[in-house]
């Protein structure tokens, strides 16, 4: 249906490097008027800072953006919304004390100085009914739903001669009916000649809603199919295609007594119904998609987030875990995948940090740090797990992210857990300390203690675990042994398909 | 902690020099200056707030603010003084002025610990609540008459040259010291200001260490309110008012950032030391009270500006660094 056509925008060759991790490699991309295109890939495939480059956010190191055959330099999302390209993310960027008219005309200044609110409310219902949306223009944003809002957000991109609309993840928090009203809306936009780009997660949204269907991989093109010619198997085989023959693979280990149960576990409107076992010296993965929820078990059995229903059974006694202290004194650690915001003080030294959960134990009778003790363990564990630092005070700020991640894996072996939450303990570090991670992974269970290890990294997932759990959505898809779990098989079960045997096995060994 | 600490040093230095520098200044202006018996004089002067500025250190740091100290000093003197009117064994009086601080301080720590309230507004509410429950009690009377051992503990030498405040200040300073930077209770201090999401997730009970500062806080102000009313021999319902803009500029005069995690007792105390000796010489030269305080503002924008200043420099000279060794290689 576009071939012939001529194509709004082009994405030539973009390459984005940040630090250790290479965003995008090599990235071209055509969008074609009246055409939805669908980009999909796994949690770090590159599809976020591909948008961020599209909307000035980023800038590409190498490449180009082209709009009607010319290039183009976006610096920032005014220039992008110059241009005509416009994004609309999961949660949308409204007003809430604005009303729906305000909201779609809030960058418009072509209405001079002076409000003209018929004006501007005649314009907003004309968009509107254009989008077959049905809206009170005058009434105020809050307490609109969220399909609501991104119908506003839609409805903003129009006025302003949206020519490129993108789509990130729109559907993830909307019910099955929103999902249907925000098609229906896409289809008025196709029909208008606006260019899509839809980032999606779901494989029958991708399917219903695509004309052309594109996978991304560690930044990497992969594919572009027309959607006539597409199927889920190709498309998940192109999602998954690295080897997990490349990694370290955990070494077979008898896991010990059962050491945490978990029945039926909920939080209302987060995850529900969570079952699974595990054992000493164990290493169970947690599989599954942005949005999956797996971070918010991690946080329940850490007492962070408190679970509201079901039953944790740790080391044979019912538990209710209710702050992070009492999960410590059980023996339960969980280290954070935000490693700035919730894992380390940066401004502060290597010892400080590797001391803190622990503190009690360095204190004198008087309450005084214990300031060598303190300092002698911060040592122990720079050499051990090869922290490159000139001296245990430095402040952790000036590490590399690799051994940012090792001094916070200190701090919580120090801790001596029984279980420990591993929440992407290799995101964004390099190969070399990734290497380091996994082998000092396969260390701990083997000294017996359980690891839940929660990665975004499939074949990491695979490589490391004894057995996997995968999440979607909040929602337990099935717990897989290491043999029946193929890269096919979790990445199915995580974009919700049901072909594979995922309901199976959900019942984990007694 | 090397950067920050050089960056505070950097400060830390620069007040060291305006210390010295006053104090040459001054004792060339009046040779009266460097006795003993002045310096007992100065400190006597602002015993009250320097008292309350060692528990405001722990506040900012903490990445809080109470500017209810002042409005708790007057409300906790005005206990004082209403008892005694009421005919109270004045010693008692006294522990309930006290009571009524630890009081106070609860109250402001409830609603920013449990409640999770910012502490900017919660302060304030309660610095206009308690100033108007000293007002209440006292309306427009100024209560005095306190038994003679009460105004000797305010006015006269008890060891040596010293008055009780300023022993009771020696006690305070070391024990401040102690606990904010060799304590584990201090280290949660810091560590909370720098991020509090990283102590809570390291099991720290961020709760209670904010609600214990404030309770510390304002027991800070009812001891310097009844040392106040002590030294004044008498308690109106505006004791102490505005003195906790003084405290709070005291503080971050020396250097604790305002934004919390960063600062030490060293720097406070080298602070208030200036603050005192400017004001003393600046009387000297016969400048006038508002000139005195345009002074004092300069400096404290000046104790923001540094810092910052040093570190951007440091900065450019880093990346110049980086940009010459990418270049050479």
């Amino acid at each position: 249906m576009t071939t012939g056509q001529t194509p709004v925008m082009e994405i030539r060759h973009v390459f984005k490097r940040f630090d250790a991790t290479q965003a995008l490699d090599d990235v071209s991309l055509i969008l074609y008027p009246g055409e939805v295109h669908a980009l999909i890939g796994e949690n770090g495939a590159g599809k976020s800072t591909l948008i961020k480059i599209m909307t000035g956010i980023h800038r590409p190191d190498q490449g180009e953006l082209l709009l009607d055959d010319e290039p183009i330099e976006v610096h920032n999302s005014q220039e992008a919304q110059g241009y005509g390209i416009a994004a609309i993310y999961q949660e949308p960027m409204v007003f809430p004390d604005l009303n729906v008219a305000e909201n779609i005309f809030i960058s418009h200044r072509t209405f001079g100085p002076i409000v003209r609110w018929k004006q501007m409310y005649r314009e907003a219902e004309r968009i509107l009914t254009q989008l077959d949306v049905k809206l009170d223009v005058r009434q105020p944003a809050r307490g609109l739903t969220l399909a609501a809002q991104q119908a506003v957000e839609i409805a903003k991109a129009i006025s302003l001669q949206v020519r490129v609309l993108i789509m990130d993840e729109p559907t993830a928090s909307l019910s099955a009916h929103e999902v249907r009203q925000l098609f229906n809306i896409v289809d008025a936009l196709k029909e208008q000649g606006v260019a899509i780009l839809f980032i999606g997660h779901r494989l029958e949204e991708v399917f219903e809603i695509g004309d052309r269907i594109t996978v991304l991989r560690d930044g990497k093109w992969i594919s572009s199919t027309p959607r006539a010619q597409v199927t889920a198997d190709a498309i998940i085989r192109d999602m998954v295609g690295r080897k997990v023959e490349d990694f370290f693979v955990k070494s077979q280990t008898e896991s010990g007594e059962r050491l945490l149960s978990v029945h039926g576990l909920g939080k209302e409107g987060v995850f529900q119904d969570i079952n699974f076992d595990i054992h000493q010296g164990e290493v169970l993965g947690f599989a599954g998609l942005v949005g999956s929820r797996r971070t918010d078990v991690g946080l329940a059995l850490f007492g962070i987030e408190q679970a509201d229903e079901g039953q944790i059974i740790f080391d044979g006694q019912e538990r209710k875990i209710g702050s992070p202290q009492q999960a410590l004194d059980l023996g339960i650690a969980y280290m954070s995948e935000d490693r700035r915001k919730l894992g380390l003080v940066m401004p502060m030294s290597i010892t400080t940090n590797i001391s803190l959960p622990t503190l009690k134990n360095y204190l004198s009778s008087l309450g005084l740090i214990k300031h060598k003790d303190e300092m002698a363990t911060a040592e122990h564990f720079r050499e051990e797990l090869t922290i490159r630092s000139p001296s245990v005070e430095v402040e952790v700020e000036k590490l590399s992210g690799g051994n940012q991640q090792k001094v916070m894996l200190s701090k919580w072996l120090n801790a001596n857990p029984k279980l420990l939450i591993l929440d992407e303990p290799t995101r964004g570090i390099d190969v070399g300390a990734k290497a380091d991670v996994h082998h000092l992974v396969n260390d701990l269970a083997a000294q017996g203690i359980a690891i839940i290890l929660i990665s975004s990294d499939l074949p990491e997932v695979l490589a490391m675990s004894d057995r996997v759990l995968v999440m979607r959505e909040g929602r337990q898809m099935g717990v897989f042994t290491r043999d029946e779990a193929t890269q096919e098989v979790v990445m199915t079960a995580a974009m919700g398909q049901n072909h594979a045997k995922n309901q199976t096995v959900v019942e984990t060994r007694a | 902690m090397s950067r920050n600490l050089q960056r505070l040093k950097s400060w830390e230095g620069v007040l060291l020099l305006i210390l010295v520098a006053t104090i040459i200044l001054n004792s060339t202006l009046a040779p009266s200056y460097l006795r003993v018996g002045n310096w007992i004089n100065l400190f006597e002067l602002s015993i009250e707030k320097i008292i309350v500025a060692l528990a405001m250190t722990f506040i900012i740091i903490n990445a809080e603010i109470d500017l209810s100290v002042a409005s708790t000093m007057g409300l906790t003197a005005g206990v004082l003084a209403w008892l005694h009117m009421q005919g109270a064994p004045f010693p008692l009086a006294v522990i309930a002025a006290l009571l009524m601080g630890v009081i106070a301080g609860a109250f402001n720590g409830f609603w920013i610990a449990y409640a999770g309230l910012p502490s900017l507004v919660v302060t304030l509410a309660t610095m206009i609540m308690y100033r108007g429950g000293a007002r209440i009690l006292l309306e427009d009377r100024s209560i005095g008459e306190f038994p003679a051992w009460f105004s000797h503990l305010g006015q006269q030498p008890m060891v040596g040259p010293l008055p009780f405040a300023l022993i009771l200040f020696f006690a305070l300073t070391i024990l401040a010291i102690v606990v904010l930077h060799y304590s584990g209770f201090g280290r949660y201090v810091y560590v909370i200001g720098n991020n509090r999401d990283v102590a809570e997730y390291s099991g720290v009970k961020v709760r209670r260490v904010k609600m214990i500062l404030f309770i510390v806080s304002g027991t800070a102000a009812a001891l310097a309110g009844v040392l106040f009313a002590a030294r004044l021999g008498a308690v109106r319902g505006d004791l102490a008012n505005g003195f906790e803009l003084d405290i709070i500029t005291m503080v971050l005069l020396g250097g604790v950032s305002i934004f919390g995690g960063r600062g030490s007792m060293g720097g406070v105390l080298l602070s208030i030391l200036i603050v005192l000796n400017l004001r003393n010489g600046m009387s000297l030269l016969n400048l006038t009270g508002h000139l005195q305080s345009g002074v004092i503002g300069v400096l404290l924008i000046l104790s923001v500006l540094i810092p910052n200043m040093a570190a951007g420099v440091q900065g450019w000279l880093h990346r110049r660094r980086q940009a010459k060794i990418v270049h050479e290689t």
